[in-house]
């Protein structure tokens, strides 16, 4: 039941609680992943926190371009900005979109996956539209899109979404695959003529390991993406991300004079991504004990 | 025959995924919200230049008219005219495209010839204190936003140091030799920030599948003829270990190497494609962009297939397997 604390999904009914228990108390011994769930656990605080513990960054400050003090922790902008309050909103933000952009990836990746794992039909098609997906350059495709329907967070979460469920469908659909050649599916199969009833309770279950993987890899890499965008110039013009402060940064040409601009929001983005990299490989070790080792 | 046949195979598919890519731009363009007419027509030319574009392009007829008329102009190589700088966007892409493929291309030797090695030396001592800290330089390297680092170097090397060079890609006014030097060191820091962004995936994935290709038979057979380890690792292990990096290539290249080339151009103010498109991105100029995906896609396809029919024409079991 532990397992629920550090990702809600994580634990499928059918799944025996000893083994799971088990993941759990080997997770708690490996540092590296205790430390990436205090990171992630921080920055997650700070985004729902956010309006208590800053007040939203707008308008203009009186004091242009200064170092980080003790009035401003991590400097001012050019506008005379708290940059704190900027990355403490902007982690709302890039954490919403990472989250949005993930689940609806996830959940439609792996509905492809398996449904395709399971008709041999749709499996067909789905591999044919993800192979070429995949062998297409994906930064150049989203800002097109999000340049063509105009920077909004939820253009930014569906842009995201929809070029990250190849990418998740690649790699549960191997899984089911195999899963699917096994005697107990075809087990299954005598025992009721319902697909989606044996996709629920035997593929599904099979594959959710990598699915929580998944999800930790899709949303790091979406808060990438997003901020990549926003570097661009394509995030929302309207709230402030981490992607934006950067933007910002390099609009103003402040980039070069002003080192605690760019720092505190790449730190941001580099904790996060690399605390969810830590966790999911934590995971994959505790799961599976004999691997890497 | 059976190679010829493979060969065929793979620029099959390379057609097929540059058609796939060239179709999902005409639907996005058509079907998005947003007024297709304005995407391809600024309203800010004269009604009469929009008029005579609009008629170009065949807006005004059937759906499935305007997808022919539409591959029958990017055929004939014509993106369409760049409404910001008012010349063909194919010209102005095409000034910029060498700028990018040198980057990228010394980007990616670089990273190959310091990543392999690296992940051979790191599986060959599996566990270890080296082992360790280059695992920890590939994770720490592959959690990098790609303008972070570039601004990380640009500002101690470039600004504090003063070694190198902060933007562009020459010194204008030099010739000969001293402008290659200038490209040189214009080339650095933009391709060291991707090459410590791309460097962890092909350390981690040739330590891995090295690792596993060192446990299998013929390794062990290797060892007990008495071949020395370093012959074993470098010649009989490693070999195999190189198809999924290989392949890692090309997946590198569409996920993060394209990103990242016009993220640190951006940075760099390199005169590449993926600065043109932070430009068109500010101006709005959409002609730009799409003639921007397109060709780094058939950029993309085009390495990926020559890429892999090289490894075809090497490794044995592509042949076997193809017949």
């Amino acid at each position: 039941m532990t397992t629920t604390v550090q990702m809600p999904q994580a634990q499928p009914e059918e799944t025996p609680p000893k083994a799971s228990s088990g993941t759990w108390r080997r997770f708690r011994k490996e540092p590296l992943g205790m430390i990436a769930l205090v990171v992630l656990a921080v920055l997650v605080f700070a985004a729902v926190a956010a309006p208590w513990l800053a007040d939203y960054p707008t308008g203009y400050g009186d004091r242009v371009l200064e170092g980080p003090s003790g009035a401003h922790w991590f400097g001012t902008d050019s506008l005379g900005l708290d940059v704190f309050a900027e990355v403490v909103w902007g982690a709302r933000q890039s954490l919403l979109v990472a989250a949005a952009a993930s689940l609806i990836a996830i959940v439609f990746g792996t509905l492809l996956a398996v449904v395709g794992a399971y008709f041999k039909r749709v499996d067909a098609v789905v591999g044919v539209i993800v192979d070429l997906t995949l062998s297409l350059p994906v930064l150049p495709l989203m800002i097109l899109v999000a340049a063509l329907v105009g920077p909004s967070t939820v253009t930014i979460i569906f842009v995201i979404a929809a070029f990250s469920w190849p990418e998740v469908t690649r790699v549960v659909r191997s899984q089911a695959l195999s899963v699917v050649r096994m005697p107990y599916v075809d087990a299954a199969r005598l025992m009721t003529s319902s697909p989606a009833w044996i996709i629920r309770r035997h593929v599904v279950p099979a594959v959710m390991p990598l699915i929580l993987v998944s999800v930790v890899l899709t949303a790091s890499r979406a808060v990438l993406s997003a901020a990549g965008l926003a570097f661009l110039g394509l995030g929302d013009p309207n709230t402030w991300s981490w992607g934006r402060i950067l933007y910002e940064a390099q609009q103003a040409g402040a980039m070069s004079t002003a080192w605690w601009l760019p720092l505190f929001p790449s730190l941001a983005i580099f904790l996060l991504v690399l605390a969810a990299t830590m966790l999911s490989t934590a995971y994959n070790d505790a799961r599976n004990p004999r691997r890497n080792r | 025959m059976s190679l010829w046949l493979f060969v065929l195979r793979r620029i099959g598919r390379g057609v097929a995924t540059i058609w796939f890519a060239v179709t999902v731009t005409f639907l996005m363009l058509r079907l998005l919200p947003g007024d297709p007419a304005l995407a391809i027509a600024s309203t800010n030319m004269t009604p009469e230049i929009r008029a005579e574009l609009l008629n170009q392009y065949g807006l005004d007829q059937s759906l499935p008219v305007q997808y022919v008329k539409y591959l029958g102009e990017l055929l004939q190589g014509n993106l369409g005219m760049s409404f910001s700088q008012n010349i063909p966007v194919g010209d102005a892409l095409m000034q910029q495209l060498p700028w990018t493929l040198l980057l990228v291309g010394v980007a990616l030797v670089v990273t190959v010839a310091i990543g392999i090695p690296l992940g051979v030396v790191a599986a060959s001592r599996a566990g270890g204190l080296l082992d360790r800290v280059v695992q920890v330089v590939a994770v720490t390297g592959q959690s990098l936003f790609v303008p972070s680092i570039g601004i990380l170097l640009l500002y101690v090397f470039g600004l504090q140091l003063g070694w190198f060079p902060i933007g562009g890609a020459y010194t204008a006014g030099t010739y000969g030799g001293e402008w290659y030097l200038s490209v040189l060191s214009h080339l650095v820091l933009p391709c060291l920030s991707l090459v410590l962004v791309q460097l962890g995936a092909y350390v981690l994935t040739v330590r891995s599948t090295l690792m596993e290709s060192l446990g299998e038979d013929y390794i062990v057979l290797a060892k007990a003829n008495g071949l020395p380890y370093r012959r074993v690792l470098w010649k009989h292990a490693l070999r195999n270990a190189l198809l999924p990096t290989t392949t890692l290539i090309g997946m590198q290249i569409c996920l993060y190497v394209v990103g990242g080339v016009i993220l640190i151009e951006t940075v760099y103010a390199y005169p590449g494609i993926g600065r043109g498109i932070y430009d068109a991105v500010t101006r709005l100029d959409f002609p730009v962009l799409q003639g921007a995906f397109l060709l780094l896609a058939g950029v993309v396809v085009v390495v990926n297939m020559i890429t892999d029919i090289v490894y075809g024409l090497l490794d044995p079991r592509v042949k076997v397997g193809s017949s």
